[in-house]
C-alpha cells in the first residue's frame, strides 16, 4: 500500500515539455496512408460505376459526357464521404486514390463540398447544362 | 498602515481588489502547475479572469422552489466573509490592516463562513444533486475544521497570544515553525486543501458523481462570486499558513516566494491522489487528523510548561 | 420528483451527467449515502441501424456496421465480414486474417487504455487519466499509420483486407508495443498499490462467479469474477486458431479485480501482436466475393474489448441482407450494475458503472415501449409506422 505512486511521472513532467501538440501552430506530417480527400484520374476510367454503387454514403456520381469516347466527370460530395476508401478498392483500373495531404476539410460554406473531377472541357460542358447545379443527382442526363 | 483611510483598505489594499486579483492569479498558478504535473500545457494567464468575466456576462437563472433572497444573497455573504478575513492577515508581507486580541479565531471563522454559505446555498435549492453536495460540504466542514484550527493554534500557543500579527512577529524572530512543529504544518496544509475542497478532498463537488455539488444550480453572477470567494480563500489561507509556519513574511518578495512555494506543494498533492469518498474523508480526519493535532498540541503544552 | 418521505431519495444519473459519456438513465434510490435500489433505462442512442442495413448492399453495410461503435468499430466489421464470408462459402487468405486479428488486438489495446483513463477520471484520479491517455496516443498513431484513420479503421473488405504490413510498419508497431508495455507495468503497479485508489476500488461491487453466470455477464467483467469465458479461446475465429490466447482471470470479482484483468489483458495483447507480426503468413490480401450472397443464416461471434459480440446474419440471395441482428456485450453487463449496486454508497456508483466499461451506442438495438397501463409489449415495424403517423397527424 503506497501513497503517491504517480510521483515519478509527476516530477519528471516538470523537466519535460508538455505532451500536447500545439495544433494548428505546429502540424505533424500526416502518415502516408491517411485517408484524406479523394482524387480521380479520368484517363483510366471506363465508366463501370462500381465506385458509385459501392459507396456507403452515395458520395459519388458519374456524369457521362461521351460514353463511346470514355469521357466522364465525377461529382464528389465531400460532405457525404466517410473516407472509407471502398471506392479505391472497388475500382479495378486504379482511377481513385485518397491523398494524405488534404484532410482539413472543414468549411462554413456548403458549396465547397461539391467537387468535379475530369477534363476541364468536360467539366465546363457539364456545368453549362441547365439545372446542373442542383444537388442530389438530379443533374444526370 | 493604520494611517491609510479604511475605505482604501477595504476597496483596494489589502482587501478588495488586491485579494480578488491575487486570488485570480493564484488560481492560475494552481491550474498551470497541476497541468504541468500532468504533462499538459495548462491555461494562459488571463484564463481565470476570462472565466469570471464570462460568468458575469451570463444570465443568472433563479430556479423554482428556492428562497430567492437567500439564493442571490448567499454568494455575496460568502465573498464578503472571505474578503473581510483578509483584513486581519498580513497580506503581501505588510502588517495586517486591523488587529485585535482574538482575531485569529475571527479570521478563521470568516473563512469558514464561505463553506457554510456554500452548504446553505446547496440546501436552499430543491435539486437532488445540490442537496447531496450540501450534505457533503457540511460533513467535510465538521471533519477538517477541528484539526485545522488546532494546527493553527500550535503557533498561537508558542507565541502566547491570540493576535495574528503578534504570532507573525514571533514566527519572524524564531526558527521556522515548520521545523519545530512538523506535524502541525502537515495538518495545516492538508487541512487547507480540505477547506478549499481541492482534490483529494473534492467529494463535495465531485464532478463525476453529483455534477457540481452544492453549486449545481448556480450560474452567472452567483457562480462568479462563489468562485471569487474560493480564490480569495486560497490566497488568504496560503498567506496564513506561510506566515505561521514558514518563518513569517517580512516583505512582499518573501510573501511571494513562500506562498508560491506552498502552492507548488499543494498542487503536487492535488495531482497524486484519487478522490476520497466523503466517509473516507471523515474517517481520515477524525482518526488521524484530530489525533495528530491533539498530540502536537500536547507536546507543545508540555514543552511550554517545562 | 424527489420523494423525501422516510429520507428516500431518487438520484438520477443521466441521461445527461458528467459521469456518462453517452446518454443512459440510471435511477438510484438512496438513503443518505447508501443506495437501496437501482434501475436502468436505455435506448437514448437508438439509431435504427439494424433496419438501415436492410436497405443497403452487403458492401455498404460493412461501413455502416463499423460505425455502431467508435471504440470497438473493427470487431463489428470483423464479425460481419466473417459471417458474410461464411455465407458466401469463401475463406479469406491467411495473411488477411492475420492482419484483421492484428488490428483487433491493437483495438483492444486502445480500448483498454481508454477505459483505464475514464475509470480513473470517475475515481477523481485525473493524473492517471491524463497519463494513460497520453500513452494511448502511441497506439492511436500506430493505427493511423497502419490503416489510415484513428477511429473507424475500415481495414476489412468482403473477402480480405485493404491494407498490408511492411517492414517499416512492423518496426514502428514493435517499438510502440515495447513502450506501452513498460508504461502498462507502471499502471499495474499504480492500480494495485496506490492506497487512495484501492480505497475506491477494493471490495466495491463484488460479484461472485455464480452471480456472473446468472446475470449473463461477459468479457472482462465476467472474467474478473472467475468465469472463464472468452470467445477467442472457446470458439477461435480469424487468425486466433494459430496463436495461443491465454485467458486472464481474477477471483475477487470486485472493481480492483476488473482493473487488474483489463491491464493483464493488455499484456496479453502485446504478446499476441508480437506473435502475429513475427509469424505473418505470406500471400494475397483478398479473394473475390460475389456481390450477391447466397441464401442462408449464420451466427458470428467475436471477442470485443468488452465481451462477446454476437451477429446474426440472414441472406436471401440478393445483394442486400434480409436481416442483421447485433447483440453487443454491454447489453449483458448492465444487469450486473443494477444487481451489485445495492448496499454501496452513492459515490461508488460512477465507479461501478465505469467498471463494466459501458458502451451505450453499441447497446441500443431494440426499443421496448412501456404502456401507460403498465403492460408492455413489443412493437413490430408496422406498429411503429402507424404510431409515427398517428402521433404527428
Amino acid at each position: 500500500m503506497k501513497m503517491g505512486t504517480m510521483l515519478g511521472d509527476v516530477i519528471q513532467s516538470l523537466f519535460k515539455p508538455p505532451a500536447t501538440e500545439r495544433y494548428p501552430f505546429e502540424r505533424r506530417a500526416a502518415p502516408e496512408r491517411l485517408r484524406g480527400l479523394l482524387r480521380y484520374d479520368p484517363t483510366k476510367c471506363v465508366g463501370c460505376q462500381l465506385c458509385v454503387r459501392d459507396c456507403p454514403s452515395n458520395a459519388l456520381e458519374l456524369i457521362v459526357v461521351d460514353k463511346a469516347a470514355k469521357r466522364f466527370v465525377l461529382r464528389y460530395h465531400v460532405d457525404r464521404c466517410t473516407f472509407c476508401a471502398q471506392c479505391v478498392v472497388s475500382c479495378r483500373f486504379g482511377c481513385l486514390k485518397m491523398t494524405n495531404e488534404v484532410w482539413e476539410l472543414a468549411s462554413p460554406d456548403k458549396d465547397q463540398f461539391i467537387l468535379y473531377y475530369g477534363n476541364k472541357s468536360d467539366i465546363e460542358s457539364v456545368l453549362a447544362r441547365p439545372f446542373s447545379r442542383l444537388v442530389d443527382g438530379s443533374a444526370e442526363n | 498602515m493604520n494611517a491609510i483611510s479604511p475605505l482604501l483598505v477595504l476597496l483596494f489594499f489589502p482587501g478588495g481588489l488586491f485579494i480578488l486579483a491575487g486570488g485570480l492569479a493564484y488560481e492560475w498558478v494552481d491550474r498551470k502547475l497541476v497541468a504541468r504535473f500532468q504533462n499538459r500545457i495548462g491555461p494562459r494567464w488571463f484564463q481565470p479572469l476570462a472565466d469570471v468575466a464570462k460568468l458575469l456576462a451570463k444570465e443568472e437563472i433563479v430556479p423554482d422552489g428556492v428562497h430567492a433572497g437567500l439564493f442571490v444573497g448567499l454568494p455575496l455573504v460568502a465573498l464578503a466573509g472571505a474578503l473581510t478575513a483578509a483584513l486581519y492577515v498580513p497580506m503581501a508581507g505588510l502588517k495586517p490592516a486591523f488587529s485585535f486580541t482574538g482575531d485569529l479565531i475571527v479570521a478563521l471563522y470568516l473563512l469558514s463562513l464561505m463553506t457554510l454559505c456554500t452548504g446553505l446555498a446547496g440546501a436552499n435549492t430543491a435539486d437532488r444533486f445540490s442537496l447531496i453536495g450540501a450534505t457533503r460540504t457540511l460533513t467535510q466542514l465538521f471533519s477538517y475544521e477541528a484539526p485545522f484550527l488546532l494546527s493553527l493554534l500550535g503557533p498561537a500557543i508558542v507565541a502566547g497570544t491570540w493576535r495574528i500579527d503578534q504570532i507573525h512577529l514571533y514566527a519572524q524572530s524564531h526558527p521556522w515553525l515548520l521545523l519545530t512543529q512538523p506535524v502541525g504544518f502537515l495538518i495545516a496544509i492538508v487541512g487547507l486543501m480540505g477547506k478549499l475542497e481541492l482534490p483529494p478532498f473534492d467529494a463535495p463537488e465531485a464532478e463525476t458523481e453529483i455534477v457540481s455539488g452544492a453549486l449545481t444550480e448556480y450560474s452567472g453572477r452567483g457562480l462568479a462570486l462563489f468562485r471569487l470567494g474560493k480564490n480569495a480563500e486560497l490566497f488568504i489561507g496560503l498567506t496564513l499558513v506561510a506566515a505561521f509556519y514558514l518563518g513569517g513574511l517580512v516583505n512582499p518578495l518573501a510573501f511571494l516566494l513562500k506562498t508560491l512555494g506552498l502552492l507548488f506543494v499543494m498542487a503536487g498533492l492535488q495531482s497524486l491522489f484519487a478522490r476520497l469518498r466523503i466517509d473516507q474523508t471523515v474517517g481520515l480526519w477524525w482518526r488521524y487528523g484530530a489525533l495528530l493535532a491533539l498530540a502536537q498540541l500536547l507536546v507543545l503544552i508540555i514543552f511550554r510548561g517545562v | 420528483m424527489a420523494n423525501q418521505k422516510g429520507s428516500k431519495f431518487i438520484i438520477p444519473i443521466g441521461p445527461q451527467h458528467p459521469a456518462l459519456k453517452e446518454p443512459g438513465h440510471f435511477e438510484f434510490t438512496v438513503d443518505g449515502e447508501i443506495v437501496t435500489g437501482a434501475s436502468v433505462r436505455l435506448g437514448y442512442v437508438h439509431r435504427g441501424i439494424e433496419k438501415a442495413t436492410e436497405g443497403r448492399t452487403w458492401v455498404q453495410n460493412l461501413y455502416l456496421l463499423e460505425r455502431v461503435c467508435g471504440i470497438c468499430s473493427h470487431v463489428h466489421a470483423m464479425a460481419y465480414v466473417l459471417g458474410v464470408e461464411r455465407l458466401a462459402g469463401v475463406d479469406a487468405p491467411p495473411r488477411a486474417q492475420a492482419i484483421r486479428t492484428l488490428t483487433a488486438e491493437l483495438e483492444r489495446v486502445h480500448s483498454h487504455l481508454l477505459w483505464l483513463g475514464v475509470a480513473a477520471h470517475e475515481a477523481g484520479f485525473d493524473t492517471l487519466f491524463m497519463y494513460s491517455w497520453r500513452d494511448r496516443e502511441t497506439v492511436m498513431d500506430i493505427l493511423e499509420s497502419l490503416t489510415g484513420n484513428r477511429v473507424n479503421y475500415s481495414v476489412n473488405v468482403l473477402g480480405g483486407v485493404k491494407v498490408d504490413v511492411n517492414d517499416a510498419l512492423r518496426d514502428t508497431i514493435l517499438k510502440g508495443m515495447d513502450f506501452l508495455e513498460e508504461r502498462t507495468r507502471h499502471y499495474l503497479n499504480v492500480v494495485t498499490t496506490d492506497s487512495t485508489f484501492l480505497a475506491r476500488t477494493r471490495g466495491i461491487g463484488i460479484m461472485t462467479a455464480a452471480q456472473a453466470e446468472e446475470l449473463g455477464a461477459v468479457g472482462p467483467t465476467a472474467r474478473a469474477s472467475g468465469v472463464a469465458r472468452d470467445v477467442r479461446v472457446d470458439a477461435p475465429y480469424a487468425y486466433y486458431p494459430s496463436v495461443d490466447v491465454r485467458i486472464v482471470l481474477a477471483q475477487a470479482g470486485d472493481l480492483a479485480a476488473r482493473f487488474v484483468v483489463r491491464i493483464q489483458e493488455l499484456f496479453e495483447s502485446y504478446r499476441l501482436i508480437r506473435t502475429i507480426l513475427d509469424n505473418l503468413p505470406q500471400g494475397e490480401l483478398e479473394v473475390r466475393v460475389s456481390r450477391r450472397i447466397p441464401e442462408g443464416e449464420t451466427v458470428s461471434r467475436v471477442e470485443a474489448p468488452r465481451g462477446e459480440l454476437f451477429y446474426f446474419i440472414k441472406a436471401n440471395g440478393s445483394d442486400k441482407p434480409e436481416r442483421i441482428k447485433v447483440r453487443t456485450p454491454s447489453l449483458c453487463n448492465f444487469g450486473t450494475v443494477v444487481a451489485t449496486a445495492i448496499g454501496h454508497k452513492l459515490a461508488d456508483m460512477p465507479m461501478l458503472l465505469a467498471g463494466i466499461d459501458p458502451c451505450f451506442s453499441c447497446n441500443d438495438r431494440m426499443v421496448q415501449v412501456i404502456d401507460q397501463n403498465g403492460a408492455s409489449r413489443l412493437w413490430s415495424w408496422e406498429d411503429l409506422v402507424r404510431h409515427g403517423i398517428e402521433t404527428y397527424r
